[in-house]
């Protein structure tokens, strides 16, 4: 979700409520005798509103689950996700009073640091990725199916290749009754395009097959710009449209790996973001219960 | 045969329409971390319930003093059958301490836990900081007689009124009279010639070994310090010991009273004085019967014919003679030269006023001589040396005292609690231990 004007309405409720938490916390932290505490009416007020904020962040999750759960619209709960998951951080840290001197705590305020942090680290990659993905990956497919489509070209490559390959193809563009001849032309075809079997068999299809392979020519517009610019000296005029062919196909095949670059960047830090948010919403319920009682 | 161009329709004509059946690997792993995260954390959890360590739920370090109680949190969190909450209460502490409450007119009590603050790791529980106090005398409310203290403190620094002893009008209530500046002068007469008298000839803590320069040979013990200086403070170094004649002025100021006799009157009252004087003259006289016959010659003074006879009084009359004699001597000057006398009309003896001395000038505050023993004493006490009347006021103002006790880190201690208390410990009860070592290290 990019942050744009339709947040104009979140980012002022956010900067009025942090505005009004810090106004409190200020006087009732220089005031408290023995500093401020999360045990404290205030600081278990912080700590209150905060958990709510944590937990109504929490629930997009569920929101998204159940896409026929007819409470506000999605953007509105990702908003509030943005929003009040970014508010939850100063309110805990107001709860603690900047401190954290107990195992569980120290534990509750890292996993806060850290999933808040990755939060807006992925809210900010958001606006980035995006607009890159649409200017550099045209050819952008569904993330799910790229190893599919990676497939199809490969069979479209193979096709291409057999296609330029096989001597057949000449016999039956001869003319008639000259066999003896079109054999020999087939026989000269065969050489003239073993540089592009070559190529094919060495760098295009480990290139293909492959998407983690390191040191592939082709993986660089560049490099790949130049290989196939010395095939077309190679090769016949002849088997032009193949090379145009298989050049796109590596075109395809860089943009398909430039996409799951991207999709990883834009997608991964919820490895860490989701997993230790569901951690951080156990462990607080503990602490809250634990807190309470002692 | 050229490609075809690849058309949004081509494109999506590659994707496998059922392919948001087969989970992709990074959904995969984002769900496995996602249950994974969580129960690794419950996990941890139930090795802590298991292994009975609560500390990992404990909000701090425990303090210096309650360290050993680290392990023991029901100790401390005593948890009541059918109640939810197991917060450490006032009770929990009283089974080790007794605080006595601070003043009888004070309008709230405050929980142990509001002052002392556990889980701060290791720190004196003890120093409390000034907004403890300042709850109540930063707007000093009581309930009952309205209070002579200050209303408005909230540090040392800010609202404390100057010194009790050293507001306007405050003066020495001590009857003795010392003037100080002579005392102090240079070559003062001694009993051996000229001397130079220092502070510490005359005022030193209890505990001092060192012999006192113009004490008597056997000097009185030493008195108790104030029963309401508190159990941490109670120390021979921190007040100086009273001011004693026997150990501070014999030396100098004997209390002859006839060159009959070598010894001197008991430093006492005038009834004591008295019949130590009688009792002296009469066994005198008893040894000395010849005496009773007096030629008067030492007073045939030039000018003036002598009697016509020696007198001839019974011992009787010679006692009551020698004994007016040497109080007159004593009454009009020895005495008077340090105390203040007064005669009632008719008294045979005079009244010595009670000489007043304050063992201890701050009635609401310790003070320790022996912390600030690397001072020399006149830093403080300026006004000794030029000091000649009793009725002076020798302490050091609340100036002197914020030259180094001041907020910062190039200062000293400056909160409230490293002079005063807020416990009477004049009240306090004892208390009964309960602990073993079993159950302390081992839960038993």
């Amino acid at each position: 979700m990019r942050i744009d004007r339709t947040h104009r309405a979140w980012l002022i409720a956010s900067m009025v409520i942090l505005g009004a938490a810090t106004a409190v916390y200020i006087p009732y932290a220089a005031n408290s005798p023995g500093g401020p505490s999360g045990g404290s009416p205030i600081g278990l007020t912080f700590g209150i509103v905060g958990s709510a904020f944590m937990v109504f962040a929490g629930l997009l999750a569920a929101r998204k689950k159940v896409a026929l759960w007819r409470l506000g619209r999605a953007q509105a709960w990702m908003r509030g996700h943005l929003w009040l998951g970014l508010l939850s951080l100063p309110l805990i840290l107001f709860h603690a009073g900047f401190h954290a001197r107990g195992p569980l705590t120290a534990v509750l305020l890292a996993l806060v640091i850290i999933v808040v942090a990755s939060g807006v680290f992925g809210a900010a990659l958001q606006h980035y990725i995006p607009n890159v993905m649409t200017s550099e990956v045209p050819f952008e497919t569904v993330f799910e199916q790229i190893d599919h489509v990676r497939s199809q070209l490969l069979a479209e490559s193979a096709q291409l290749i057999g296609r330029v390959s096989a001597p057949l193809s000449l016999v039956v563009a001869a003319p008639s009754g000259d066999l003896a001849a079109t054999a020999d032309a087939a026989l000269g075809a065969e050489e003239a395009t073993a540089p592009l079997r070559d190529f094919y068999e060495l760098e295009m299809r480990p290139f293909l097959e492959n998407p983690r392979g390191r040191n592939q020519r082709l993986a660089d517009p560049q490099a790949a710009r130049g290989i196939f610019k010395g095939l077309r000296v190679l090769l016949p005029p002849g088997a032009e449209e193949t090379l145009k062919s298989l050049e796109e196909i590596c075109e395809e095949e860089r943009q398909l790996r430039r996409q799951a670059r991207l999709h990883h960047l834009l997608h991964d830090w919820l490895m860490l973001h989701i997993p230790l948010s569901f951690a951080l919403l156990l462990l607080g319920a503990v602490h809250a219960f634990m807190a309470l009682r002692y | 045969m050229p490609r075809a161009k690849l058309t949004t329709k081509k494109l999506a004509e590659r994707i496998d329409l059922n392919y948001f059946k087969h989970p992709h690997p990074l959904r995969r792993w984002r769900t496995i971390l996602s249950v994974a995260m969580p129960a690794l954390a419950l996990l941890w959890l139930l090795w802590i319930a298991f292994t009975h360590n609560a500390r990992v739920y404990s909000s701090g370090r425990m303090s210096a003093s309650h360290a050993v109680l680290t392990a023991r949190c029901d100790e401390c969190h005593v948890k009541e059958a059918g109640s939810f909450s197991a917060a450490a209460e006032d009770r929990a502490c009283a089974a080790c301490h007794d605080g006595p409450i601070h003043h009888a007119n004070q309008v709230f009590t405050p929980k142990c836990s509001g002052c002392h603050v556990e889980h701060r790791g290791p720190r004196r529980l003890a120093a409390t900081a000034d907004a403890d106090c300042a709850q109540c005398h930063a707007d000093l409310r009581t309930s009952g007689a309205a209070t002579g203290f200050a209303r408005e403190i909230r540090s040392f620094g800010a609202g404390h009124p100057e010194f009790a002893a050293l507001r306007p009008g405050s003066t020495d209530p001590g009857t003795v009279k010392l003037n100080h500046a002579v005392h102090l002068k240079a070559n003062l007469l001694g009993p051996n010639g000229p001397v130079q008298l220092d502070c510490d000839d005359c005022h030193r803590p209890p505990a001092s070994q060192a012999a006192w320069r113009f004490a008597a040979p056997q000097p009185k013990p030493d008195a108790a310090p104030a029963k309401d200086v508190p159990p941490s403070r109670i120390a021979a170094r921190a007040y100086m010991t009273p001011i004693a004649y026997a150990k501070h002025c014999i030396g100098c100021h004997g209390l002859q009273f006839d060159k009959r006799f070598k010894e001197s009157v008991p430093h006492d009252t005038p009834q004591v004085v008295h019949a130590f004087v009688v009792q002296k003259f009469q066994q005198y006289i008893a040894e000395h019967p010849a005496e009773l016959r007096e030629t008067n010659s030492s007073r045939d003074l030039p000018q003036r014919p002598a009697p016509p006879s020696p007198r001839q009084v019974t011992p009787q009359e010679w006692v009551a003679e020698r004994v007016a004699e040497s109080e007159e001597l004593l009454w009009r000057k020895t005495c008077k030269e340090c105390h203040a006398l007064s005669v009632a009309p008719g008294a045979p003896l005079p009244a010595v006023a009670k000489s007043n001395i304050k063992p201890r000038w701050f009635e609401h505050a310790v003070f320790s001589h022996d912390a600030h023993r690397l001072m020399k004493c006149v830093e403080c006490h300026a006004a000794a040396p030029s000091s000649r009347e009793t009725s002076d006021v020798l302490l050091p103002g609340i100036r002197s005292c914020r030259q180094c006790h001041h907020p910062g880190g190039d200062a000293v201690e400056s909160r409230c609690f490293e002079c005063h208390t807020y416990h009477d410990w004049s009240k306090e009860k004892a208390v009964k231990g309960k602990l073993t070592f079993s159950h302390l290290l081992h839960g038993d």
